[in-house]
C-alpha cells in the first residue's frame, strides 16, 4: 500500500489530518466513489491481465485490423474505422458529462439536465455500436465464446482453392496473416493451402480464448456502460425534480456519477488498446 | 487509581468537546423507532457489529464441528459413526453389521466447507466485520460510519451469502467438495465430481455476494477513518486497532475485486462453455472440446486475492492484540510508529508474494525465485511486530486476565506458525513439504488459531462495552488454557506427519505402508481436537450466559483504558455520545506517563507536559 | 473547482475533446501505417508500433483522470491514495505475462514430441466409488501402476495435439 503516502501527508499537511476536517477536501461520498472505482479498476485489470496471459500462451493470435474491419451497410476491409467511431462516441459522451458537472457547479439546473441528456444519448449510441459489432461477429462471422474462426498463418504459402469471395486459388499469403474460415450451409469451410515447404494443409480455427475474452471483456465493459446509462437517467430525473438543488451541495451527485462515467471511458481506453490496436 | 472519575470525564467532554448538533437532527432516534429498525435492519454500527459477531459465532460452531467429523474419520477410520446418521443422513453409510462410515465424497465436502467457512465467514466477516464496525466510530470519536446505510447493506449481503452457503450444505449432491481454493477443473466442470454441480454453483453465488459485502464494508471503513475522526485525532494518535482496520480495508478493497474477476471467468467456464481455465481435459476417456486456457491462471488470480486475504485475517487480530496488550500491561505499546510502518509494509508485501502458494503447481521456476525472495522479506516486518509486543510486555504491570492471556497466546502462536512459514516460503523445501500436513499445521497455527486468539481477546475485552456485562473470567481462563494446549497438541504433531510426507486432504491412509504408522498420532490429534472443540463450547456458553447473567459493568472505563470508546455511557445509544463529541488532546497510549497510571485521550495536556506523539 | 473560471474550464473541455480525438486517430493511424495499409509495403517495427500505441493510451488515461475526473485539482493525498495502489499491478503484469510466455514455450516443446494415439491410453472408465474403501483403493492402485507403466514406455498421451484435432472436426 501507500506507506509513503500516509507518512508524507502527515508531515506536509499536518493541519488537515488533525481530525474534524476532510483531509482530502472531499466528502465521504466522493471518496467512496473514488475507492469504488479503484476497486473496479482492479476488477478490469484482472480481466485484462488474464487476457494478456492467455494471449502470451498462444502460438498465434488473430490480427485485430483483420477481425474488426467491417462497417454497417455491408462494407468490408475498412480496418478499425468502426471502432474509431465508437470510441469517438464514448469520448464525446465523456465531454458532455464534464459539461454537466460544470453546470452543476454553477447551480444551473437546466444546463445540467441538457448535458446529461446528451451524455445518455452518447452512452446509448455506444451501446448501439457495440450491439452492431457483436451481431456481425456472432451472426455473420460465427465467432462465439466457444469458437473462433479467425485463424492466423504460421508460414508463407499459396491457397489451392478459393472461397468464392476474397480469396482465389493461387493467392499467396505470408506468415502472420489472419484469415476467416467461412461458414455456410451449416458448416465451416476451411481452405486448403500449400506451404513453402510443399506441405498441403487446411486452415485451422484460431485460439478459442480470443472469442471468449473479447465477448467477456467488452461485454463486462458494455454492462458498465449500460448500468451507467441507467444511473444517469435516474440522476437526471432527480436533477430535473430539483432534489439536488435543495441539497445545496453543487450537484455533488452529478459529480459522482460523472466520475463513474469517465471511469467507463478510461476502461475503454485500455480495452481499445489491447483488443483493437495491439 | 483512575485519574479521572465519572463525572469529571463527562465534564471534560462538555468543556472541550465540540457540538455537532447531532442530537438536534436525530431527535427521538428517527432511524430506530421499532424493533425491526433497531435490532434487525439497524443502521447503528454497534448493532451491525453484533450482528456480524453472532453470525460469525454461528459459522464458527458449524465450521469447527465439521472439522471434528472429518478428524474422527482420520483418527478412527474403523469406528462406527452411525450415531451421526440423524445429522448427516445419507452421507453416513451403514454396512450389514451396523457400522457407519463417512462417505468419501462428503469427507471432501466437509474439508472444503470447513476451509471456506472459517476463512471467509468467521475470520474475515466475523473478525474484521465485528471489530471494524464496533471500534472504528467509537475509537476515532465518530457518531457512526460515514454511510450507515451502506454499512447495513454490507451486513445483509453477508447474511444473504451465509444463507446461500448454508443452503448448499443440504443439497442432495452435497456442498462443493473440491477444496476451499476451488481450483479448476474440479470447480469448472459440473461433471467433475459430485459437489461440482449445484454445490459449486451455490458456492460461487455465495462468495460473489460475500465480495460485495466486503467491498461495501471496506469503502465505509476507509472513508470513515479518513473523514470522520474527531477534532485532534490525528493519524498518529489513533489506536493501533484503527490502523489495522484501515489497512485491512484497503487490502480487501484491492484484492477482493480480483477474486471477483476470477470467479466471473470461472462462472463462464462452468455455464457458458468457455475455456479460460481449461485445457487438455479428459472425462471418462473422452477429450473435452475445451482447450487454450490454463488452470494455473485461476490459481494466480485466486492467490492474488488469497495471499492478501491471509493478512485481511491476521491484521485485525494484530491490531486488537496491540491495543489489549498495551492496556493490560499498563504500558504504552513499544515502537508505535514501527508497528504502523510494519502493518503498511506487510500490506504492501502481501500483494507481491502470491505465487508462493503455487510453487509446485507448475509455475515457471525462474519466476518462483522472485516470489521466494519477496516472501522471505515478510519475516522482517512480522519480526518487528513480535519484538515490539514482547517489549511491551517487558517490565509491564501485567493483569493476567482472559483478554491478556489470549494476547500472549496470540504472540506464541504467531511465532510458532511464522517460523514454519520460513520453511515453506523456500521453493526448494516446498518440494518436500507442499500439500502435506506441514502446510496444514503452518497455516492453522499462524492464521487460524492466532487469528481466533486475536478475536477471543477482542471479544473478552470489549464484551463489557458491547453488552454492559463482563464475561466470566474463570470460564475464560479454562477456555484459554484448554485451547492453547489443545491447539499445540493438534497442530504440533502435524509437523511431523508433514515432514514424513503425509499428504493433506486424504480420506484414508491405511493402504499406504509409509503412512500407516501414524495411526496413533492421528488418534492423538483427533482426541485433542475434540477436547479443544468442547473448550469452544465453554466459550459459547460463557458468551450467551454473560449477556444476560454476567457481572454488570459499573464504571464507564473499567480497564483504565485511554481510548475514546470508554468515554461513552455504559449503554451507549445511537450517536455514541449523549452530548458533545470529545476532542482528542493526546496520544492513545499514555500509560504510566509522568507517574500517572493512564490518561485518557480527551484529557488536555498537563502543564509542562510534552506530548508523546511527537 | 474554483481553480478555473467557468469560461476557462469550458475551453479545457473543448481542448480535451480535441486532444482525445487526435490521439485516438493517431493510434489508429500508427496501427494502420505500421501494418502497411496506408503505404503499400511499408511496415513499422513492432516495438515502435506497440510502444507508441501503449504510450498514447497511457497519455489518454492520464488526460481523462487528470482533467475529466478532475484529479489535477484534488489534494495530493487523494491523488496518491488512488493512483499509488495501481502500481501494485505492475508486478502482477510482469509475473502473469512471464507465466503466459512459459506456458507457450512448454506447449511448443510438448508439440515437438511424437503424437501418440489417444485410444488405449485412457480406455477405462473411472470406476464408481463404492463405500468399501478397500475396493476403491485397490482399483486406484491398479490404475496408478497402469499409468506409470505407460509413462515409462514413453507412450505419453499428448493431450494438446489430440484435443486440437478434436476441435477441428
Amino acid at each position: 500500500m501507500s506507506s509513503e503516502h500516509t507518512a508524507q501527508i502527515h508531515h506536509s499537511e499536518g493541519n488537515h489530518w488533525n481530525g474534524a476536517s476532510e483531509p482530502f477536501k472531499a466528502s465521504y461520498g466522493k471518496l467512496m466513489m473514488w475507492y469504488f472505482l479503484l476497486s473496479d479498476a482492479f476488477t478490469f485489470s484482472a480481466f485484462l491481465i488474464a487476457y494478456g496471459t492467455l494471449r502470451f500462451s498462444m502460438p498465434t493470435w488473430p490480427v485485430p485490423d483483420f477481425v474488426f474491419s467491417g462497417l454497417p451497410g455491408g462494407i468490408h476491409h475498412k480496418p478499425l474505422i468502426f471502432v474509431t467511431i465508437m470510441t469517438f462516441v464514448l469520448i464525446a459522451s465523456s465531454v458532455t458529462m464534464v459539461r454537466a458537472v460544470q453546470e452543476g457547479h454553477r447551480e444551473n439546473k437546466k444546463g445540467v439536465v441538457f448535458w446529461m441528456v446528451l451524455t445518455i444519448l452518447g452512452g446509448l449510441g455506444f451501446l448501439g455500436c457495440q450491439a452492431w459489432e457483436w451481431t456481425t461477429l456472432i451472426g455473420e462471422e460465427k465467432m462465439s465464446i466457444t469458437r473462433n474462426p479467425f485463424g492466423t498463418h504460421t508460414e508463407n504459402g499459396t491457397y489451392l482453392d478459393g472461397d468464392g469471395h476474397d480469396i482465389k486459388a493461387g493467392d499467396s499469403f505470408k506468415a502472420g496473416q489472419s484469415y476467416l474460415i467461412h461458414y455456410h450451409d451449416g458448416q465451416f469451410h476451411p481452405l486448403k493451402f500449400k506451404t513453402e515447404s510443399g506441405d498441403v494443409k487446411t486452415q485451422q480455427m484460431g485460439p478459442k480464448s480470443f472469442g471468449a475474452l473479447f465477448f467477456f471483456i467488452t461485454g463486462f465493459h458494455g454492462f458498465h456502460v449500460f448500468s451507467g446509462v441507467l444511473f444517469l437517467i435516474i440522476i437526471a430525473l432527480n436533477v430535473a425534480s430539483g432534489l439536488y438543488a435543495r441539497r445545496n451541495n453543487h450537484y455533488e451527485m452529478v459529480e459522482k456519477i460523472g466520475l463513474y462515467w469517465h471511469f467507463v471511458d478510461l476502461v475503454w481506453v485500455f480495452v481499445f488498446l489491447v483488443f483493437y490496436l495491439l | 487509581m483512575s485519574s479521572v472519575h465519572h463525572q469529571e470525564q463527562d465534564q471534560l467532554i462538555e468543556k472541550y468537546g465540540y457540538d455537532d448538533h447531532f442530537h438536534e437532527h436525530h431527535e427521538g432516534d428517527k432511524f430506530q423507532f421499532n424493533f425491526l429498525t433497531k435490532y434487525i435492519f439497524s443502521m447503528d454500527h454497534k448493532i451491525i457489529a453484533r450482528q456480524f459477531l453472532f453470525t460469525g459465532i454461528f459459522w464458527a460452531i458449524i465450521g469447527s464441528a465439521m472439522s471434528i467429523i472429518f478428524r474422527l474419520q482420520l483418527g478412527f477410520p474403523d469406528a462406527s459413526i452411525a450415531w451421526l446418521k440423524p445429522l448427516l443422513g445419507k452421507w453416513i453409510v451403514l454396512n450389514d453389521a451396523g457400522v457407519g462410515t463417512l462417505e468419501p465424497e462428503f469427507y471432501y465436502a466437509l474439508v472444503t466447507m470447513h476451509g471456506t467457512i472459517i476463512v471467509f465467514f468467521v475470520l474475515t466477516a466475523g473478525l474484521s466485520g465485528t471489530f471494524s464496525n464496533f471500534l472504528i466510530p467509537l475509537q476515532i470519536g465518530a457518531r457512526d460510519m460515514a454511510s450507515p446505510f451502506l454499512n447495513m447493506l454490507s451486513y445483509w449481503f453477508f447474511f444473504l451469502s451465509s444463507v446461500v452457503m448454508f443452503y448448499s450444505l443440504f443439497l442432495s449432491t452435497g456442498p462443493f467438495s473440491g477444496g476451499w481454493t476451488a481450483y479448476p477443473p474440479l470447480s469448472a466442470l459440473p461433471q467433475a465430481s459430485i459437489g461440482s454441480g449445484a454445490g459449486m454453483t451455490l458456492w460461487l453465488v455465495s462468495l460473489a455476494l460475500f465480495v460485495v459485502s466486503v467491498l461495501l464494508g471496506g469503502m465505509n471503513y476507509i472513508t470513515t477513518v479518513l473523514n470522520l475522526r474527531t477534532k485532534g485525532m490525528s493519524l498518529w494518535r489513533m489506536p493501533l486497532t484503527i490502523w489495522a482496520f484501515l489497512v485491512t480495508a484497503i487490502i480487501g478493497l484491492l484484492s477482493f475485486p480480483v477474486l471477483f474477476s476470477g470467479f466471473l471467468l470461472l462462472i463462464f467456464d462452468r455455464s457458458m462453455g468457455t475455456s479460460f481455465y481449461l485445457s487438455d481435459i479428459f472425462v471418462n476417456g473422452m477429450a473435452l472440446d475445451r482447450i487454450g486456457g490454463s488452470p494455473i491462471l485461476y490459481q494466480h488470480i485466486f492467490w492474488f486475492l488469497g495471499h492478501p486475504e491471509v493478512y485481511i485475517i491476521i491484521l485485525p487480530a494484530m491490531g486488537i492484540v496491540s491495543e489489549v496488550l498495551s492496556v493490560h500491561a499498563r504500558k504504552p505499546i513499544f515502537g508505535y510508529r514501527a508497528m504502523v510502518y510494519s502493518i503498511l509494509a506487510i500490506a504492501f508485501l502481501s500483494f507481491i508474494v502470491w505465487a508462493h502458494h503455487m510453487f509446485m503447481s507448475g509455475v515457471n521456476p525462474f519466476l518462483s525465485n522472485f516470489f521466494v525472495v519477496f516472501t522471505l522479506i515478510i519475516a522482517v516486518p512480522s519480526a518487528v511486530k513480535v519484538f515490539n509486543w514482547i517489549s511491551t510486555l517487558y517490565g509491564g504491570n501485567i493483569r493476567l486476565n482472559t483478554p491478556m492471556l489470549f494476547c500472549i497466546g496470540f504472540i506464541s502462536m504467531f511465532i510458532s506458525g511464522g517460523l514454519t512459514g520460513i520453511f515453506l516460503g523456500n521453493s526448494a523445501i516446498d518440494i518436500q513439504q507442499h500439500d502435506t500436513y506441514f502446510v496444514v499445521a503452518h497455516f492453522h497455527i499462524v492464521m487460524g488459531v492466532a487469528a481466533f486468539f486475536g478475536m477471543f481477546a477482542g471479544v473478552y475485552n470489549w464484551f463489557p462495552k458491547m453488552f454492559g456485562r463482563y464475561m466470566n473470567d474463570t470460564l475464560g481462563k479454562i477456555h484459554f488454557w484448554v485451547t492453547l494446549i489443545g491447539a499445540y497438541a493438534i497442530f504440533g504433531p502435524m509437523h511431523f506427519l508433514g515432514m514424513a510426507g503425509v499428504p493433506r486432504r486424504y480420506y484414508l491412509f491405511d493402504k499406504f505402508d509409509a503412512f500407516s504408522g501414524f495411526d496413533t498420532m492421528n488418534k492423538f490429534i483427533t482426541i485433542a481436537a475434540i477436547i479443544s472443540f468442547f473448550a469452544q463450547i465453554v466459550f459459547v456458553i460463557n458468551f450467551f450466559w454473560s449477556m444476560y447473567k454476567g457481572k454488570r459493568v459499573t464504571s464507564q472505563n473499567p480497564y483504565g483504558s485511554n481510548s475514546l470508546e470508554w468515554t461513552t455511557p455504559i449503554d451507549a445509544g445511537h450517536g455514541n455520545w449523549p452530548g458533545k463529541i470529545p476532542t482528542v488532546q493526546r496520544w492513545s497510549y499514555d500509560y504510566g506517563k509522568d507517574g500517572i497510571e493512564f490518561t485518557q485521550q480527551h484529557v488536555p495536556l498537563r502543564e509542562g507536559e510534552t506530548p508523546s506523539d511527537h | 473547482m474554483g481553480h478555473l473560471s467557468y469560461e476557462e474550464s469550458k475551453k479545457v473541455v473543448l481542448r480535451g475533446l480535441l486532444i482525445l480525438a487526435i490521439v485516438t486517430l493517431l493510434e489508429v493511424f500508427v496501427a494502420l501505417i505500421g501494418k502497411g495499409y496506408i503505404i503499400n509495403g511499408f511496415h513499422l517495427p513492432i516495438w515502435i508500433m506497440y510502444g507508441a500505441m501503449i504510450s498514447m493510451s497511457l497519455y489518454k488515461a492520464y488526460f481523462i483522470v487528470y482533467y475529466f475526473m478532475h484529479m489535477k485539482y484534488e489534494v495530493p493525498g487523494l491523488v496518491k491514495s488512488v493512483l499509488l495502489p495501481t502500481m501494485l499491478l505492475l508486478w502482477a503484469v510482469i509475473a502473469f505475462f512471464t507465466e503466459g510466455r512459459s506456458w507457450h514455450d512448454w506447449r511448443a516443446q510438448k508439440n515437438d514430441r511424437p503424437i501418440a494415439s489417444l485410444t488405449g491410453v485412457v480406455n477405462e472408465k473411472e470406476s464408481k466409488m463404492e463405500t468399501k474403501h478397500g475396493q476403491v483403493e485397490e482399483q486406484k492402485n491398479e490404475q496408478m501402476t497402469k499409468d506409470s507403466t505407460l509413462q515409462t514406455d514413453g507412450n505419453t498421451h499428448d493431450e494438446e495435439s489430440t484435443s486440437e484435432e478434436t476441435q477441428h472436426h
